[in-house]
């Protein structure tokens, strides 16, 4: 039997601002951007989401629920650094971790009585350290899958310790609401709500033949969920498993829509280096560059090329998506526009006759451009053309050295993120 | 307009300028070939406004004049004619009548009036003999870069030396070269110009029509390229922008060299590539003392390998090629026995025919691909 914990860090860009402004304790704080601004709310203390506020709600809508909010920008470099403290205390007590984002986790702990003793005594010890490295609260949820463990550890906010027998799985989830379930989103909440199912209990009571005929194979994912188990894909894969992506992107809306090129192609600069950073991590080349614009009557268009041969460079990605982007811009003005690059190969595959020299060049550069970053924080260097678009790095957005599974043999020292929110991994 | 021409005749030199009519255009009148009826001949005449083409045949003219039909739809109409006279009567609406024994047909065209006037012919600056040409372009059209972003490559360098002429073209990935070594007359100074992949498709065929003892009367001017054979005419744009310097990455020693049968190595490269990756066409080939071997795996596949003797007694070397580049070399190269030179598996390798009275120069830069 698994035993699987779900670690997640409490409110935890809030945290982390509250070690550097102990002031903050214990007041509505909303990190993300400052208030009336556009943009969404990344992170809300306790005392703010007692007004309603939560992440991804908009910032005005958050200055609207709670007036009296101290909104912070927030430090992504903060985060960072306290995300791989957590990281390095969870690598000493396991090696099996799989980060999901900047501040949760899974670790397999299967068969690990012997050291840590049993699971709830593990998990205290887990969550004493987690406190002795980074002053900061976490809560852990421990079960026998992954969904569980994820729903316990939401069920001992804050700063709780669960432990789901074996067994009791069903039990523990019958008289939850069923979005507390992994997946289960609005709309699949609403279609639920409309054959009068409410709690997981009244899920677990429906036959799974009903599910599949009603709602397919996501019915015979809700059947699995509703007993415990780790369906219908949203699990798939062990934990401590290296699976790359099979697409990276990053994407840029405008504080304020523009149809300046100037501005347009500096941002594609920006984007092209972010996604090029992220190419490198993983070790990967692309073959396929595509531009997305959305315009501000939110129209949206992508664009894509394939190019010849394999690239991880950030000056090649970008001479790609601005030509389609010359090609593809009315003139309109832009409310969103990003980069994405897919058809991903291993290594760079044919060596190029004419470019050989620039291309080692550039190659070399980017990569001490890399090790920068990683002291220094993403926007500590960066292409000129992209200068006059540096825009705050949003706390929202994964950072790329997030800590995660085990590195890509053959890799240099920068560990390998997890799945991330722009990486799909397909699944 | 009104004037009979033989159905072959009109077949064939339609057939001739129809690789320069646009197929989607958004200038309708592209679609259309000009058809001029003056004296004791028909001139046809197409263009994308990039290329153009003018060819003409004999024919009885009733009455001089010029209209423009859709070139298309005129070639697949008439090819299926008899072998007989074709009359073509193009009245003042644009409307014409072809009449051909019992056939009767109507066909709506346009005023020539729309109809993109071509460039003027500039002094011939060259004269050559047609297969000369086409062997040159047919060993360096395949290294033409598809990709539009890098238009300088989307064509080759055409090289006039005081005595010869050169012909280079190159993906960025691989690069061919050849030199003809031959007198070509009238040449006083030296002249490039690069010339778009599609000018030279159509010269292929227009040297295939007129045989290769032919002579192509060769011209030039700031913005086009006039390339004269027997009565057809071809004008191409010149592509702009500037060639790289491809004698700069023509390897200047290479440490190893085999010498292969040209059959016996294509064929193999053929076989073992069926096992090659589909995306990037990459084999391995590995030379040791005694052997050449060539390898390729797909793990879900399966695998291939074929070894062919060869003379080499240097260390053991591993490279790593796309398949479709060397096979694109040993299709071309007329020669039976070809050298392989390379140095290791990051450096260019080298293709090139063997042999000491060759009067001709053939180079063919690989690069190869890591795996």
């Amino acid at each position: 039997m698994k035993l699987i914990f779900h670690l997640d860090m409490d409110a935890f860009f809030v945290s982390v601002e509250e070690l550097f402004n102990p002031s903050l304790k214990g007041k509505p704080v909303v990190v993300g951007g400052q208030r009336g601004q556009r943009g969404v709310v990344s992170a809300a203390s306790y005392a703010a989401r007692r007004f309603g506020v939560h992440s991804a709600m908009p910032l005005r809508t958050a200055g609207r629920l709670c007036p009296q909010a101290i909104f912070v920008d927030g430090h992504p470099h903060r985060y960072r650094e306290y995300s791989h403290k957590v990281y390095e205390v969870l690598q000493s007590f396991t090696p099996l971790v799989e980060m999901a984002s900047i501040d949760e986790a899974y670790l397999d702990l299967t068969g690990a009585g012997r050291l840590h003793g049993p699971p709830l005594r593990a998990a205290h010890e887990l969550h004493n350290r987690i406190h002795r490295a980074t002053n900061l609260n976490c809560s852990i949820g421990a079960a026998t899958s992954r969904l569980v463990a994820k729903v316990a550890s939401d069920q001992a906010k804050p700063n709780g310790v669960l432990w789901i027998l074996p067994g009791q799985e069903a039990k523990f989830l019958a008289p939850l609401e069923i979005r507390k379930i992994p997946g289960v989103g609005k709309v699949t909440e609403k279609n639920l709500h409309a054959i009068g199912v409410t709690r997981v209990g009244d899920l677990a009571g429906l036959e799974e033949t009903f599910l599949e005929r009603r709602f397919g194979k996501l019915g015979l994912a809700l059947a699995g969920k509703a007993r415990g188990l780790d369906a219908g894909g949203w699990f798939d894969g062990e934990i401590g498993d290296a699976s790359d992506p099979k697409s990276i992107s990053h994407e840029h809306t405008f504080s304020e829509d523009t149809a300046e090129a100037i501005v347009l192609e500096a941002m594609l600069a920006r984007l092209s280096e972010m996604v090029g950073r992220r190419l490198r991590e993983h070790a990967l080349h692309a073959r396929t560059v595509q531009l997305k614009l959305r315009y501000s009557d939110f129209s949206t268009f992508t664009r894509a090329h394939t190019l010849d041969h394999a690239t991880k460079l950030d000056n090649e990605i970008l001479d790609h998506v601005r030509r389609l982007f010359r090609k593809a811009w009315t003139g309109a003005a832009v409310r969103l526009i990003g980069v994405h690059v897919s058809s991903f190969e291993d290594s760079e595959g044919q060596l190029s006759l004419l470019d050989g020299e620039k291309n080692a060049r550039w190659s070399k550069a980017l990569s001490a451009a890399d090790r920068i970053r990683d002291r220094f924080g993403e926007s500590s260097i960066s292409l000129a053309g992209g200068l006059k678009s540096t825009f705050r790095e949003r706390v929202h957005e994964n950072p790329a050295s997030l800590p995660g599974k085990t590195p890509r043999p053959g890799k240099n020292d920068a560990a390998v993120p997890p799945a991330e929110r722009s990486e799909s991994s397909g699944k | 307009m009104e004037f009979t021409v033989t159905k072959s005749d009109l077949v064939r030199e339609l057939s001739l300028s129809q690789g320069v009519v646009e197929r989607k255009t958004t200038i309708p009148i592209l679609s259309n070939v000009l058809l001029e009826a003056d004296g004791d001949r028909l001139t046809l005449t197409a263009t994308d406004l990039e290329l153009g083409i003018r060819c003409s045949c004999p024919a009885r003219v009733e009455k001089p004049g010029a209209g423009t039909l859709p070139a298309r739809k005129l070639l697949d109409y008439v090819r299926l004619l008899p072998d007989a006279d074709v009359q073509v009567k193009v009245s003042e609406n644009q409307w014409a009548t072809l009449v051909c024994g019992r056939s009767r047909t109507r066909l709506a065209g346009m005023s020539r009036e729309n109809f993109p006037e071509l460039p003027s012919v500039s002094q011939t600056r060259a004269e050559m003999p047609a297969g000369v040409l086409s062997s040159m372009i047919g060993k360096t059209i395949f290294a033409i870069s598809n990709e539009e972003s890098r238009f300088t490559l989307n064509g080759a360098l055409l090289l006039f030396r005081h005595k010869g002429m050169v012909m280079v073209a190159t993906d960025g990935h691989r690069l061919s070269m050849v030199e003809s070594a031959e007198e070509i007359p009238g040449i006083t100074e030296p002249y490039r110009a690069l010339l778009p992949k599609k000018a030279m498709q159509e010269i292929l065929k227009l040297a295939q029509d007129a045989g290769a003892e032919s002579m192509v009367k060769f011209g030039g001017d700031e913005n086009h390229l006039f390339f004269q054979i027997g009565e057809r005419l071809l004008i191409s744009r010149k592509l702009t922008g500037n060639f790289p310097d491809y004698e700069r990455v023509l390897p200047k020693e290479h440490p190893h060299t085999v010498e292969l049968s040209r059959d016996d190595i294509r064929s193999a490269i053929e076989r073992v590539a069926q096992f090659a990756d589909e995306r990037s066409g990459a084999v391995r080939i590995q030379v040791c003392p005694g052997e050449l071997k060539i390898h390729s795996s797909l793990s879900e596949t399966g695998e291939s390998e074929e070894s062919v003797p060869v003379e080499y007694d240097g260390g053991e070397v591993e490279i790593g090629f796309n398949a479709q580049y060397m096979l694109d070399f040993l299709r071309a190269v007329p020669e039976n026995q070809v050298v392989f030179h390379f140095k290791d598996p990051v450096s260019a390798g080298e293709l090139r025919p063997a042999g000491n009275e060759l009067t001709y120069t053939y180079r063919y830069i690989v690069m190869p691909m890591r795996i």
